[in-house]
């Protein structure tokens, strides 16, 4: 059987990569899935840490994880389709209103 | 040795997209050339295909490479691809690590509602190829990218720290682990409130997202 470790560094690489999308995309669906790459890492290190103790509450850790993600990239596209509407643009940096 | 072999698979897969991106008119012949040369690869290590290491290290790489290309590509519609062929190499990944529930999840709940909503999205609003790659300019790009570098290297040394602890078996397999029956008994006993609280999560999730894309209000 593989080490554990290298899932973690499999999952830690994905989590920085999500980590960056974020911060340089200005695409607003595009930093939504950067989001949902970063939740996805953090569950495969749910999962890897959950095999190794041989316990299962990881694995229910996980399913609450995905039940955010949905929530969130629901009310996350439903945003960027109202500031489409408003704005004809889906870039952050457009959306600006609130900002100080 | 199925560490070499994938080594080599990767430099092949990595020359033929390099080819394919800079020299597009050579595509079908690296395609061929580059082909014939994996095929020789396998032929010589064949006994790697039956190692679990080498197919866990090709999924992994996968899993590496769609990432990549949901962050770099201009299209959107492109990046959702990629990013469901990244929750299907995470849905392996579970497999190996023995949540066959989770695995089974992550298909239907990840690449079957979620980013069925994002695609629908993204043709609803039309969403057109970014001239260019539009990304933060000047200072926050090379600042993201330093914290990004930092912070993978940060977890890199965490983790390695645990390398040097002696890897114990885990026991003997047991095929109940991580099946629908244990899951479903956890969260319907020790995390009762926590799986009610999803569900009011859930429900409000809904009426906001309704609520905000709902042409006019009232």
């Amino acid at each position: 059987m593989m080490r554990v470790e290298f899932f973690l560094f499999i999952a830690a690489l994905l989590f920085a990569i999500g980590c960056v999308g974020v911060l340089i995309r200005r695409n607003a669906i595009v930093i939504l899935m950067c989001i949902e790459l970063m939740l996805n890492a953090v569950n495969l290190t749910f999962v890897a840490f959950a095999h190794e103790n041989q316990s299962m509450t990881g694995q229910v850790f996980v399913f609450f994880v995905m039940t955010v993600a949905a929530a969130e990239a629901a009310v996350g596209l439903a945003i960027v389709i109202a500031l489409f509407r408003r704005r004809l643009t889906t870039d952050v940096e457009d959306a600006s209103l609130m900002r100080w | 040795m199925p560490v070499q072999l994938l080594l080599g698979l990767i430099v092949v897969l990595v020359v033929f997209a390099v080819v394919r991106a800079y020299a597009p008119e050579r595509t079908l012949l690296a395609g061929v050339v580059l082909g014939l040369g994996a095929l020789a690869l396998l032929a010589v290590d064949s006994r790697a295909l039956l190692s679990l290491e080498f197919w866990v290290g090709l999924i992994g790489f996968a899993a590496i490479l769609s990432a990549l290309l949901v962050v770099i590509h201009p299209n959107p519609m492109v990046s959702i691809l990629f990013l469901i062929v990244n929750l299907f190499c995470i849905a392996l990944f579970y497999l190996i690590l023995q949540a066959q529930f989770l695995a089974a999840l992550q298909i239907i709940i990840y690449a079957g509602a979620i980013m069925v909503l994002f695609l629908f999205v993204v043709m609803l609003l039309n969403l057109k190829t970014e001239v260019g790659l539009h990304v933060a300019g000047g200072p926050q790009r090379w600042g993201a990218l330093l914290l990004g570098a930092a912070f993978t290297a940060l977890l890199f040394h965490a983790i390695r720290g645990r390398l040097d602890q002696a890897y114990v078996e885990s026991g003997m397999f047991d095929s109940s682990f991580g099946a629908a029956r244990g899951v479903g008994g956890l969260l319907f006993s020790k995390y009762l409130f926590a799986f009610e609280a999803a569900s009011l999560l859930l429900i409000a999730a809904m009426i906001g997202a309704v609520v905000m894309a709902k042409r006019k209000v009232r």
